[in-house]
């Protein structure tokens, strides 16, 4: 009896099992698996107004890269990625969580974000899908490519609707990093983001189903309903802090620091017109640091199209200007605009011009010039003068010109690629070509392949897209529905 | 032969009927009046050995020892012969004569030439009847050439296990067995953490290596990918023994270290002239594409070429750097940072016993000085073990032993600024004599600005090695409490508790002006802590009967209990107010921290079935079932049966003439499955990760996977079968084993259209099958009285395909059905169909738009052949091993050929770039007329292209700054041959001893990682991967062993 009573104990005392069954387990303690779609609002703010692209500076001749042959700066890139539908995946989540709350103004808010990011993936490509998109939880692994006509019409539908039904009495909206709940300011970022699509569309007067013209003078006529932009403070601007991961994205780069430099035709375009913003943009190049910071004289650039180690020489001879060093000393530097109030203007401007609408295009003109300064600090005084220079008075004979030059100097180091798909548009400023480092025969490409994973993974739809659109297949210089006149 | 057969089937009827007779006659015995009880002990060289048969001659009445190696039998008669017999050793015939306590000794039998070995559950089985392969490696082989842990000395000494030995400090070597992580057991417990750093060698008995699912297969799916098994040494009940050993191990020089070019300093298009430090402008961007060294010019002072640097004095007038000479001072950088490193290690044990128990203390230490100066590695060991006889019948052994790995600085490994040969050999131009750097802050901002020539990109090596500090301070307690208890005769029970719990500390000091990517720190300190639990709980009830003398049966039930708790916290400042003030509260900003707990859990029940029969033949079957945690509830159990036969051939048919003596067949098949979906404990819920904070805003994102809850285990089945061949009495052995592994039912993350929403999703299927080849083969080449020489040669193969993909389709990814899945595929420059470069007008090559196949990462085999010489008192090991075939990418290379410092940029083009010319016209064609067109995945369907020679000269500089030099993809051959041991001991005779109290004494010499031979440029194929690695160095010096 005494053995048996020892193995008892002894046993009783090894059995170390664990108490917790197994449902309990199936809980996970570290992670949410439902939330306030304001908890994605912020997340989803972060990365579709990041605007902040030093490759669309090189694409663009503002800036150069020096530590090696940079694809964007001498075109020879090939194929873009799908990464926008990353974050159309959280704003469907943001949608899904609004609708197990009834949150209205959040479902509005889902429409914007789908509206404002697709048109960001298919001027990237051409066709992609997007009524299809986004349906994996119902079982579409590989959705349709949708025309790129088709989408500018829903998106800008969309972004109709969503400017009515947003409502604050329909509940407020938190965790919004941007406009902190206000809803008006919301709708004047939606109808300034039509106002955006309507004006990229402008090879397209002729469209019926688009109907560019009366949509743009829809908005523009009618203020109350469709308020837009009207000073920088309703910026869509995405504002930098000094705390971990919300620095300015640039700040502390080593490339920025080391091997980007500005580009000499961007530099001369602002030196040409006397532009203060040089000196907001630039340092000095090393040539040039015995002359005052306000001399255009000490800036200068080096050729985007000039074969790399030609740069690179002229830069070890002290020639160029690196950018100014607020981009990588300052962890706030400025906030990425992603759709600012100076854009609206030239596109009145613009649409002005273009007889879209009847105004002035010079009254837009210039608010469009002194917004961007004011952007950048000028002062009032020097805002007055440069608007007096020969090259920045407006000229109603080169009015799209220099409408469109003054919009893509606002862009510097802003606005993702809108610089470039300006240029793409109307040919404003012309991007050299001619230095001897350029690929793809000297061309500005158009656009970029679809990705491979594409090809991998959803490859009928990617080839009928492609046969469709590209009779010359998914090369860089097809000419997307976007960019053709009718 | 056919006679044979028959006799043998004849036999087995019998065999069977008396078998179920057994039990009513043993009633009808035990009732005899001549009958006499019996008890005694059967051992073995001094200990007692379990499992003995036991039966009396003439009759089916026989018993097994139990554990403790006793036995109680009742006999028909005092005069009853008793016969003993065990596999291994000679089977023994005793009269009782009116004993009734006996004592008896096994010899061991050297011609059946039989190993035992430690199966799963810790059961201990004689290789001879497992249906599967377990390879035994003696503990005592790696105490005397020691390695920082004990994996490493595994490297090439079992066929099928691949060590991937590293070269950095403190980093875990790559373990594959049969391609895949092992599960680690130490005495029965399964060790999950895997932490191979905790174990001390000094206390290790033996390894064996199961190297099959059908061999681990009682361990469920941690055990699906086979299982180290570790025993610790136990004190015997001789007399009490004292053991010291002493190893002490000098870094003295490399076997691999990456050759740079010291002809051209820092700069670049040949130019430089330090101004502040920001690497801008004149400072080159941080290239070594600089103006060449040692240049005379008459014109300067010191007759050389001159050029501001960072260490130029200042002239007290002008405040301007004043030039110095540019010279090739740093030709011995490698050589000046870098010490000699050392590994001292240090064991003193007791152990001891009486007949009713047994003990052993250890106590070890282990020193490792790192070559990076101010690195190091402490690892002290304290362990127990020690059994008892509780009672008749019941036994404990219980061991316990506490580690801790500590170190106040490691070296970060990686590609990057953190890596002391990105900052001393890759991106420093030998203009610079690191010693110059010593003295490595700037004066007047001590302990705020490091002193460097170029304080954007780099960080001075030793600021970083003072400075920049990663301690680790790790404790585990692992050990286990055992109960055997015999019941009856023949039947065991078994429980046992198992624990295995770490603490880790680390932190991570980060001073400020401090370089990362992109980074210039602000100085942070982050701390961490992260602890586990792990509770195994087991019980086995074994009962065994030897029916006859030619029929055993043993039988076994069990269940175990796997209980996991981790739990980890870690904070972090965003930025340090005052300088090198290394608390959290020294924070900037708001301190950052996050923090985890992970549990879970396995509940399984198991049984066996042993069948033993003609003393030859063998039969295996288990299951298993488990219940798990880690996957939705309603597919959360699963099942694991296994089947294994053993035939020893030899003993049936006389092969002599063959000169064969043993001659085994085996053959098995298992399955297991595998119920998780990700290494996180809860990867099977579907649920938000931590988005980003803005502005102290929080908020959550929605990851790219798409869960399944129907989600089912993974199950892999395996079939092996193999032999073991001993010629010429034992002196020549081979062990053959031919395995296959199906895994299918695969949790496979399914990569779909992202714009569906996800990048993927969870889905069962497909199927993998490994395939294997393993081969050992043993000699004894001579042997005298004096001199003998023994040989161990193993070899293997093995490679996995894609047998089936999930959706039917033929491909997964790139890899096609029927192909090898470790096919590289990545970025490629085009090539023309006959392989030419193809170059751009601009002559450049052309980014290939397609990913392209570039070769196998898998070896086609590795190999490992040891050899032992034996000379009176002096023994000699050598040992070779190496991997043949399989590529793997250089970072070093590579980044040496794109920064400037591989000695192939020492040439005219080079020369002729520096003066600004372009004059490197690439071997290549272009494309002057035509076109190609491609299908989805890079194939030319029609080709129309029209070649001409390349004639566009190109700078040189900028080639190697845009391609890394384009005729390289930097994936090499890793194949390589390493000498990797030599010791030679010689035993002191024991003339010597007689008048000391030392019993045994021993002296080594000896050397790891002496010599590789490979085509492998500039670093060490051994790891299998080279994201800068650290140097390869050689491992030499002494071990004194002794025992009182």
């Amino acid at each position: 009896m005494k053995k048996i009573k020892m193995v008892a104990l002894i046993s009783l005392l090894l059995w170390v099992s664990s108490c917790k069954d197994f449902n309990e387990l199936q809980t996970d303690p570290n992670r949410a698996t439902k939330t306030h779609p304001g908890m994605l609002l912020t997340n989803i703010e972060v990365s579709a107004f990041n605007a902040i692209s030093l490759n669309s500076a090189l694409a663009s001749r503002m800036m150069v890269y020096t530590d090696g042959a940079s694809n964007e700066q001498y075109y020879g890139w090939q194929r873009s990625g799908f990464g926008g539908y990353g974050t159309l995946r959280q704003v469907a989540k943001m949608e899904e969580e609004a609708n197990r709350l009834s949150l209205e103004n959040y479902k509005t808010l889902a429409l914007f974000f789908k509206s404002f990011l697709i048109i960001d993936i298919t001027k990237v490509f051409g066709d992609v899908p997007y009524s299809e998109s986004l349906k994996a939880t119902s079982g579409t692994y590989a959705p349709v490519y949708d025309r790129q006509e088709d989408i500018y019409i829903k998106v800008l539908e969309g972004l109709k609707t969503a400017n009515n039904n947003l409502d604050p009495s329909k509940g407020t909206i938190t965790g919004d990093i941007i406009y902190n709940g206000d809803v008006t300011k919301w709708k004047k970022l939606i109808n300034s983001l039509s106002l955006r699509i309507l004006i990229s569309l402008s090879s397209k007067p002729g469209n019926t189903k688009l109907n560019v013209i009366s949509r743009f003078s829809e908005i523009v006529s009618n203020p109350g309903q469709y308020p837009i932009f009207t000073s920088n403070a309703d910026n869509a601007a995405l504002k930098f802090y000094d705390l971990t991961g919300n620095r300015y994205p640039y700040f502390n780069s080593n490339g920025l620091k080391t091997a980007y430099y500005l580009e000499q035709s961007f530099v001369n375009l602002l030196k040409d017109r006397k532009d203060p913003r040089l000196f907001a943009f630039a340092n000095r190049r090393p040539q040039g640091s015995g002359l005052p910071d306000t001399d255009f004289n000490a800036y200068d650039g080096l050729d985007g199209s000039a074969p790399l180690a030609d740069n690179t020489i002229r830069l070890l001879n002290g020639e160029a200007s690196p950018i100014d060093s607020r981009y990588y000393n300052n962890p706030v530097n400025e906030a990425s605009v992603a759709l600012g109030y100076a854009e609206v203007e030239f596109t009145l401007a613009e649409a002005a011009a273009r007889g879209w609408i009847s105004d002035n295009p010079e009254n837009h003109y210039k608010k469009g010039v002194l917004a961007s300064m004011d952007f950048y600090g000028i002062s009032v005084s020097n805002q007055s003068q440069y608007l007096l220079e020969s090259k920045v008075a407006y000229d109603p004979a080169n009015g799209i010109e220099m409408i469109i030059t003054q919009k893509y100097i606002n862009y510097f180091m802003n606005g993702g690629w809108e610089s470039f798909y300006n240029n793409l548009r109307t040919g404003f400023p012309i991007f050299k070509v001619n230095g001897g480092g350029v690929l793809n025969n000297q061309q500005v490409p158009k656009r970029w392949m679809y990705p491979q994973d594409e090809l991998q993974y959803n490859s009928e739809n990617v080839r009928d897209a492609i046969q469709r659109q590209y009779p010359d297949g998914d090369g860089i210089n097809g000419v997307m529905w976007l960019l053709k006149t009718e | 032969m056919r006679k044979k057969t028959t006799e043998l089937i004849y036999e087995a009827k019998i065999l069977i009927r008396m078998s179920v007779l057994a039990l009513l006659v043993l009633v009808e015995f035990a009732a005899r009046s001549q009958q006499m009880a019996i008890s005694g002990v059967v051992k073995e060289s001094g200990n007692s050995l379990s499992g003995v048969s036991i039966y009396e001659k003439g009759t089916p009445n026989g018993t097994a020892t139990d554990s403790d190696g006793k036995f109680n039998l009742v006999v028909s008669s005092p005069s009853s012969i008793l016969v003993f017999s065990f596999i291994g050793y000679k089977t023994q015939e005793l009269n009782v004569s009116n004993r009734s306590v006996l004592e008896v000794t096994m010899e061991e039998d050297a011609t059946s030439l039989s190993e035992v070995v430690v199966t799963a559950l810790g059961v201990q089985k004689e290789t001879k009847s497992l249906g599967y392969a377990v390879q035994k490696v003696e503990g005592k082989a790696m105490t005397k050439a020691r390695e920082p842990n004990i994996i490493n000395s595994l490297t090439g000494r079992v066929a099928g296990l691949e060590i991937r030995n590293q070269t950095d400090l403190f980093q875990n070597p790559g373990i594959r067995l049969r391609g895949a992580a092992p599960l680690i057991v130490i005495d029965g417990v399964p060790s999950v953490d895997a932490d191979i750093w905790k174990i001390n060698a000094d206390d290790i008995e033996s390894y064996n290596v199961l190297k099959g699912a059908t061999a681990s297969a009682l361990y469920g799916s941690i055990g699906r990918n086979g299982v180290i098994m570790i025993t610790t040494k136990r004190g015997s009940d001789q007399k009490t023994t004292v053991e010291v050993n002493s190893s002490t191990m000098f870094q003295p020089s490399f076997i691999r270290i990456p050759t740079v070019q010291t002809t051209y300093g820092n700069g670049n298009n040949g130019q430089y002239a330090y101004v502040d430090g920001s690497g801008s402008g004149l400072e080159g961007g941080g290239w070594v594409w600089g103006p060449k060294l040692d240049q005379l010019d008459p014109s300067t002072p010191s007759g050389y070429w001159e050029t501001t640097q960072f260490n130029s004095p200042i002239d007290p007038t002008t405040g301007k750097l004043i030039p110095i000479p540019f010279l090739s001072r740093g030709k011995d950088n490698v050589k000046n940072f870098f010490r000699t490193g050392a590994i001292s290690t240090n064991n003193i044990s007791v152990s001891g016993g009486s007949s009713n128990s047994n003990f052993r203390v250890s106590v070890s230490n282990s020193y490792q000085k790192g070559i990076v100066p101010n690195s190091q590695l402490n690892n002290t060991s304290f362990s127990v073990s020690g059994g008892y006889k509780l009672a008749k019948g019941l036994k404990t052994d219980a061991s316990l032993t506490y580690n801790r790995q500590y170190t106040d600085n490691f070296p970060d490994v990686g590609y990057g600024p953190p890596n002391y040969l990105y900052n001393l050999i890759l991106w420093t131009g030998p203009d610079i004599d690191v010693r110059d750097l010593k003295d490595y802050w700037v004066k007047g901002q001590e302990g705020v600005q490091q002193r460097h020539y170029n304080k954007s990109w780099y960080n001075n090596p030793y600021f970083q090695a003072y400075e920049s500090l990663h301690g680790y301070y790790k404790d585990n307690i692992f050990g286990q409490l055992k109960l055997d208890y015999t019941i009856l005769p023949g039947l065991d029970l078994t429980v046992r508790t198992g624990i295995n719990e770490y603490g880790l500390n680390q932190s991570w000091k980060e001073p400020k002006s401090y370089v990362g990517y992109n980074n210039v720190s602000k100085g942070n300190f982050s701390l961490s802590n992260t602890s586990q639990l792990n509770l195994n709980t087991d019980f086995l009830a074994r009962y065994s009967k030897a029916l006859s003398k030619n029929f055993t049966i043993r039988v076994s039930a069990g269940g175990a209990n796997r209980w996991q708790t981790y739990r980890s916290q870690s904070l972090s400042t965003d930025g340090l107010v005052i300088p090198q003030l290394y608390t959290v509260s020294n924070s900037q900003n708001p301190v950052r921290g996050s923090n985890t707990l992970q549990e879970e859990k396995v509940n399984s029940l198991y049984g066996t079935l042993d069948v033993e029969f003609l003393g030859g033949l063998f039969l295996g079957v288990t299951g298993r079932k488990d219940w798990v945690s880690t996957l939705p509830v309603k597919n959360n159990s699963f099942f694991y049966p296994s089947v294994s036969v053993a035939g020893v051939i030899s003993d049936f048919v006389n092969l002599s003439s063959y000169r064969i003596s043993f001659l085994k067949l085996r053959g098995s098949w298992s399955r297991v499955s595998d119920g998780r979906v990700g290494s996180y404990s809860y990867s099977q819920v579907q649920a938000y990760n931590t988005g980003v904070n803005w502005n102290n805003n929080p908020s959550l994102s929605f990851p790219s996977t798409l869960l399944n809850q129907d989600i089912r285990p993974e199950t892999s089945d395996t079939y092996e079968v193999g032999t073991d061949i001993r010629f010429l009495d034992g002196k020549l052995g081979l062990d053959v084993a031919l395995y296959q592994i199906r895994d299918f039912d695969n949790i496979t993350s399914v990569p779909i259209s992202s714009s569906s929403g996800y990048n993927s999703r969870l889905e069962n299927g497909g199927a993998f099958l490994r395939k294997g080849l393993e081969i050992t083969l043993t000699g004894t080449p001579i042997k005298t009285e004096v001199f003998s020489w023994n040989i161990t040669a193993n070899w293997s193969r093995y490679n996995r395909f894609l047998q089936s993909v999930y959706d039917g389709s033929n491909k997964l990814g790139y890899i096609k059905t029927g192909t090898r899945t470790d096919q590289i595929y990545g970025f490629a420059y085009q090539h023309t169909p006959g392989g030419q470069l193809l170059l751009n007008s601009n002559g450049f090559p052309i980014d290939d738009p397609y990913t392209r196949k570039l070769g196998y990462s898998n070896a086609n085999f590795i190999f490992g052949l040891h050899n032992t010489f034996s000379y009176k008192n002096l023994t000699l090991n050598i040992s070779f091993d190496g991997r043949v075939g399989g590529l793997m990418y250089s970072a070093t290379n590579q980044k040496m050929w794109w920064g400037g410092t591989h000695p192939g940029t020492v040439n005219q083009y080079r020369d002729d770039a520096n003066r600004g010319l372009a004059t490197y016209v690439a071997r290549g064609v272009t494309v002057v007329e035509g076109a190609v067109q491609y299908d989805e995945e890079g194939n030319i369907l029609s080709d129309t292209r029209v070649y001409a020679p390349n004639t566009t000269p190109v700078n040189y500089i900028s080639w190697n700054i845009n391609t890394s030099n384009a005729f390289l993809n930097h994936y090499y051959d890793q194949t390589f041959v390493k000498l990797r041991e030599i010791t030679l001991s010689c035993n002191l005779p024991k003339q010597w001893l007689a008048k000391s109290f030392i019993s045994k004494a021993s002296v080594s010499l000896v050397g790891r990682n002496l010599a590789v031979w490979t085509k492998m440029p500039n670093v060490d194929p051994d790891p299998g991967a080279d994201n800068l690695q650290t140097p390869s160095t050689r491992n030499m010096g002494f071990n004194v062993n002794f025992i009182f």
